[in-house]
């Protein structure tokens, strides 16, 4: 009959599709307004812009299989770990290398890294849709969802840091993220999800989403509010940035349905 | 002139004082009749007097504090423009004199409430610990009468009060708490400072500097305007109009703008009764229980001298005949050049990086003192005039050099200058607006000034040779800053007032800015100003808890 | 030289996020300053147009700057800028007989009015008083090295500096508040910044410039 057909590892390729579709949206945003703040000085700068607009155009189709695809998925991960070199070398570059401020002001170490899970969810995603057998226990895909929040986490940190914290909720993605992705690394490595876990990557998801509204309301804050978008939007809080968990955490769910599944 | 103008029209009375967080808005303010003993009387807003009022209203004490300038509201009053923003400086005649006259008004004194805090370049560096005993531990000056320990810890209260923008960690001195807010990010200029240094093999830091990095209540972040010292017109400069005397208002403080103290009033047994003030076209009266003096380095001891009265003939606080003498301006000499790239160092605070490293090292010197070094961005008036005024161009040359600004880079330094005697604020036989005698300042540099100038300028130099600078040239004559007049020290008869600002000769009368400085160091000293300030309110408190005011 | 900055004007921003209320006042007041002819004798006043037409020569193919106008405006006031040399009287006066004197050496070395000289003997007489060497005992107790440093030039340039024309020819952002800057490193400019000819861009300096604001 039709309704024992299993199902879950099409709502997870979904899922996993959806998760690195708001990832790429995210790093399509936030390399958009960054490197146009960078003045797309080097050419390579307008790299990852193409690259998660077509793995987004792939993702968000639906569909599984083909050269193409796959093509665009590994794109997104060879120009990812070219932009963690380009950014290594720009906070290594300047003055006194490796210290705080560089790390602060200098190009993100994590920005690149976002565009790199995306393409290898996008990836998993593809395989999902097409036999699926491989990647079937979704311990893997768990780990590298848990292993890409706490990289987020990190650059939120990072970023927080370098506004002092200076708005309570400014604590948010540092805390229930990486409680998230430690609930979810346990889980991979007994391959039992817990109940917590979904919980908690919901909460980040929701993090994700309503840290877009705080960034809205970070650049109010600054001199002239929204009125002064040319300058604001750029100083200001990064709003496409908050959706890279909320991406992260769709596509772990994802991978704990199919963890969820293999314990049957 | 209209009636909402602030330079003609007092705007804090009436119960209320202006909000300068909002444009056109309000506060209350408690106000006190002249008839009234208040605690204390403050003369002057800035550094010194605004923290004081402050702190001592939070202490429960009265208190009115008078500022002969404006109340303004930096969101609605402040314009991008350097010309017009010279309504923020002390522009009243002063004679200068000596054999290297200095320049007064602009960069050195303000006419503000908040004091030249309103216009000040907002770096926050606490003094070398040594120097509080410059004379015992490096041979030179004179010691202060307060140990570097405790200084420490008003250091920390004003970094936190300011909410001070630093690096992570700081590479000279005892260790310090973090920084309340992060570093900004580092402008070419600034950027140029550093690479010279690395080149040199010294340190170099993002400067501490008094301007936000993220949002704080109402005050917005800075936008890298590089309007800092003519005014910040967003409230991300923290200076004593938006920090402290908000606070005060809220614990009770009363402030008058526009309010030109002329002359502290003495009775018979030798104490101060209160002071005699000019507001609104009329001479005025308020009395007051103790009377602290907080005009800076040259106001100060204008104002003590042009008190003089019967049973103080040479002024009051004098006995020591040192009020007025040891004038220490600090060493502003810079080295300047040009880059192949652009560095438009109009953008951002102008002074983001610094090397303390002549501060703290001592060796190599052929002068006592030290120094710091910090990035460069001078405004079109101000580059225009140190071009013309220390280069010598005018005519096309002039013109076409300025049409390469966008390429220069600078050093500036700011060096220690030893208190000297023949330095000094003395009164004129001129006249002001309100009949006041005007001071007469002189100032000469020493030898040792200059040996330190040599030092300075060449090490500048060396550092834009190594990042490419051409053209380079060295600017010889400038200071800033304005310190000693009325000493600190342990001695009546080498000091004007105790370790607590507090005047020998009469007992309620207090000196609470940096003419307490007995010496100067190589930093800017407004953190200090406030250092001592928040000191001297905890002294008072204690001195009053044991009935010893 | 030629123009570095062609085609940018710091005005075209005036109506943008880069200039406040209050800066639009002050400088629409600037601009529209004339020249007060009730100050100083006409001799006097033709005396100082020559020595700013010679200290800041008028930028090119650019609305001029009305430096004499503020100038003006700046002694008639009779303030101060804080300081005084001793050496110097005050404001007014010093101009009063620092131009007469001016005049005065003119006369004493060409036979003629200082405004009716040819640019290179203004130039000449100029750097004379800026070195002290004065022949005409018009100066009296007024040194001319100490009127020239502290008095006429730096009050010439910083006039001519308050003026929109001269941020523009030198490059300059010009007013800046609510908006300030986003792009702070070496060799990069926001879209509200004015573009220097040769920089090695593909777009013309003059074109680029056409729409900063």
């Amino acid at each position: 009959m039709a309704s024992e057909v299993d199902t879950a590892p099409r709502t997870a390729a979904r899922l996993l599709a959806a998760g690195a579709s708001t990832l790429g949206v995210s790093v399509l945003l936030d390399s958009a307004m960054e490197h146009y703040r960078g003045s797309f000085r080097n050419p390579a700068m307008a790299l990852p812009l193409a690259a998660s607009a077509i793995s987004i155009a792939f993702d968000g189709s639906g569909r599984g299989g083909g050269f193409p695809r796959t093509a665009s998925h590994s794109a997104s991960v060879a120009i990812g770990l070219t932009g963690l070199g380009f950014h290594t070398f720009n906070v290594f570059k300047r003055p006194s290398g490796l210290t705080f401020n560089n790390l602060f002001y200098g190009a993100p170490i994590g920005a690149p890294g976002a565009l790199i899970l995306s393409g290898l969810l996008g990836a998993a995603s593809d395989r999902l849709s097409g036999d699926g057998g491989a990647l079937g226990s979704g311990r893997l895909l768990a780990g590298l969802a848990a292993f890409g929040i706490f990289g987020s986490v990190g650059e939120a940190g990072l970023l927080h840091l370098k506004g002092s914290f200076q708005n309570p909720a400014m604590w948010l993605p540092v805390t229930i993220p990486p409680l998230a992705a430690a609930s979810l690394a346990v889980d991979a490595m007994t391959g039992v999800p817990r109940p917590w876990t979904t919980a908690l990557l919901g909460a980040t998801a929701l993090v994700g989403t309503v840290g877009v509204a705080f960034h809205a309301y970070g650049v109010s804050r600054n001199m002239g509010g929204w009125r002064n978008w040319r300058q604001n939007l750029l100083a200001g809080p990064p709003m496409p940035a908050p959706p890279a968990f909320a991406g992260l955490a769709i596509a772990a769910l994802g991978a704990v349905l199919l963890m969820r599944r293999a314990r049957g | 002139m209209s009636a909402d103008d602030p330079q003609q029209v007092p705007r804090a009375k009436g119960g209320r004082a202006p909000d300068v967080f909002e444009p056109g808005g309000w506060v209350p303010m408690r106000s006190h009749s002249q008839d009234e003993e208040v605690d204390f009387v403050i003369v002057g807003t800035g550094a010194g007097g605004g923290t004081l009022a402050c702190k001592l209203a939070e202490d429960g004490f009265s208190v009115v504090a008078f500022d002969a300038g404006p109340y303004w509201r930096p969101l609605e009053d402040f314009a991008s423009d350097e010309h017009h923003q010279s309504k923020l400086y002390w522009t009243d005649e002063r004679i200068t004199a000596g054999a290297n006259p200095i320049k007064l008004g602009a960069n050195n004194s303000g006419r503000s409430v908040g004091g030249s805090t309103v216009h000040y370049a907002m770096v926050a560096l606490r003094f070398r610990p040594e120097w509080f005993k410059a004379r015992t531990r490096l041979g030179y000056g004179a010691d202060w009468p307060i140990d570097w320990q405790e200084m420490w810890k008003y250091y920390t209260e004003v970094e936190q009060a300011l909410t001070i923008s630093g690096p992570i960690n700081y590479p000279w001195g005892p260790r310090r708490p973090r920084y309340p807010y992060r570093a900004h990010p580092l402008n070419e200029a600034a950027k140029l400072l550093a690479r010279g240094a690395e080149a040199l093999g010294i340190d170099w830091t993002e400067t501490p500097i008094a301007t936000l990095s993220a949002p704080k209540g109402k005050a917005h972040r800075c936008v890298y305007r590089g309007f800092c010292v003519t005014g910040c017109s967003t409230n991300a400069k923290q200076s004593v109009l938006n920090t402290w005397l908000p606070r005060a208002l809220t614990a009770g403080a009363e402030i008058r703008d526009l309010a030109m103290v002329g002359r502290i009033e003495v009775d018979k047994a030798g104490r101060a009764t209160g002071v005699h003030y000019h507001r609104e076209g009329a001479w005025h009266f308020q009395k007051a229980r103790n009377v602290v003096v907080a005009g800076y380095a040259i106001e100060t001891p204008r104002l003590l001298l042009n008190s003089a009265c019967e049973q103080f003939p040479d002024g009051l606080a004098n006995s020591s005949g040192l009020v007025g003498k040891n004038l220490m301006v600090q060493l502003n000499q810079a080295a300047w050049g040009q880059m192949k790239e652009e560095v438009r160092s109009y953008k951002a605070p102008p002074s983001l990086t610094i090397s303390e490293h002549w501060n703290y090292e001592d060796r190599g010197k052929d002068y006592f003192g030290g120094w710091a070094y910090m990035s460069q961005g001078p405004l079109p008036i101000t580059w225009v005039k140190e071009l013309a005024g220390q280069r010598g161009l005018w005519g096309q040359r002039l013109i076409d050099e300025m049409a390469r600004s966008n390429h220069n880079v600078g050093l500036k330094m700011v060096g220690e200058v030893l208190p000297d005697e023949r330095n000094r604020v003395t009164l004129a036989e001129e006249t002001d607006r309100f009949g006041l005698p005007i001071a007469k300042v002189e100032f000469s540099y020493s030898d040792n000034d200059r040996a330190m100038m040599k030092h300075a300028l060449s090490f500048m130099d060396d550092s834009l040779a190594a990042v490419g600078a051409t053209e380079r040239w060295k600017e010889w004559d400038d200071t800033c800053h304005l310190n000693g007049t009325a000493r600190m020290g342990d001695d009546p008869k080498t000091s004007v007032v105790n370790a607590d600002g507090r005047s020998w000769d009469i007992p309620n009368l207090w000196v609470c800015d940096g003419s307490v400085f007995p010496t100067v160091g190589g930093v800017n000293p407004s953190l200090t100003i406030q250092a001592i300030a928040c000191r001297t309110a905890d002294r008072i408190k204690a001195l009053s808890a044991r009935g010893e005011l | 030289m030629a123009n570095r900055f062609p085609g940018y004007d710091v005005l075209a921003k005036r109506d943008t996020l880069s200039w406040n209320d209050k800066t639009r006042e002050v400088i629409a007041e600037r601009l529209a300053m004339s020249e007060r002819s009730d100050l100083l004798s006409d001799r006097q006043r033709a005396t100082l147009r020559t020595a700013i037409d010679r200290i800041v020569p008028q930028p090119e193919g650019r609305a001029p700057v009305n430096a004499l106008a503020l100038l003006l405006a700046k002694i008639a006031d009779d303030g101060s800028d804080g300081h005084r040399h001793h050496q110097l009287p005050g404001l007014r006066a010093c101009y009063e007989r620092g131009l007469d004197a001016i005049e005065e050496e003119a006369k004493a070395r060409h036979g003629t009015s200082f405004h009716l000289l040819d640019g290179s003997q203004a130039d000449l007489l100029l750097s004379a008083i800026e070195r002290g060497d004065v022949c005409s005992n018009a100066w009296g107790d007024l040194p001319p090295a100490i009127f020239w440093g502290w008095r006429l030039l730096p009050d010439i340039v910083s006039s001519y500096y308050a003026h929109p024309s001269a941020w523009s020819a030198m490059g300059f952002g010009g007013p800046a508040s609510p908006r300030g800057y986003v792009r702070i490193e070496g060799d990069r400019r926001d879209p509200w910044e004015a573009v220097e000819a040769d920089d090695g861009t593909l777009i013309p300096a003059a074109r680029q410039n056409k729409h900063v604001g």
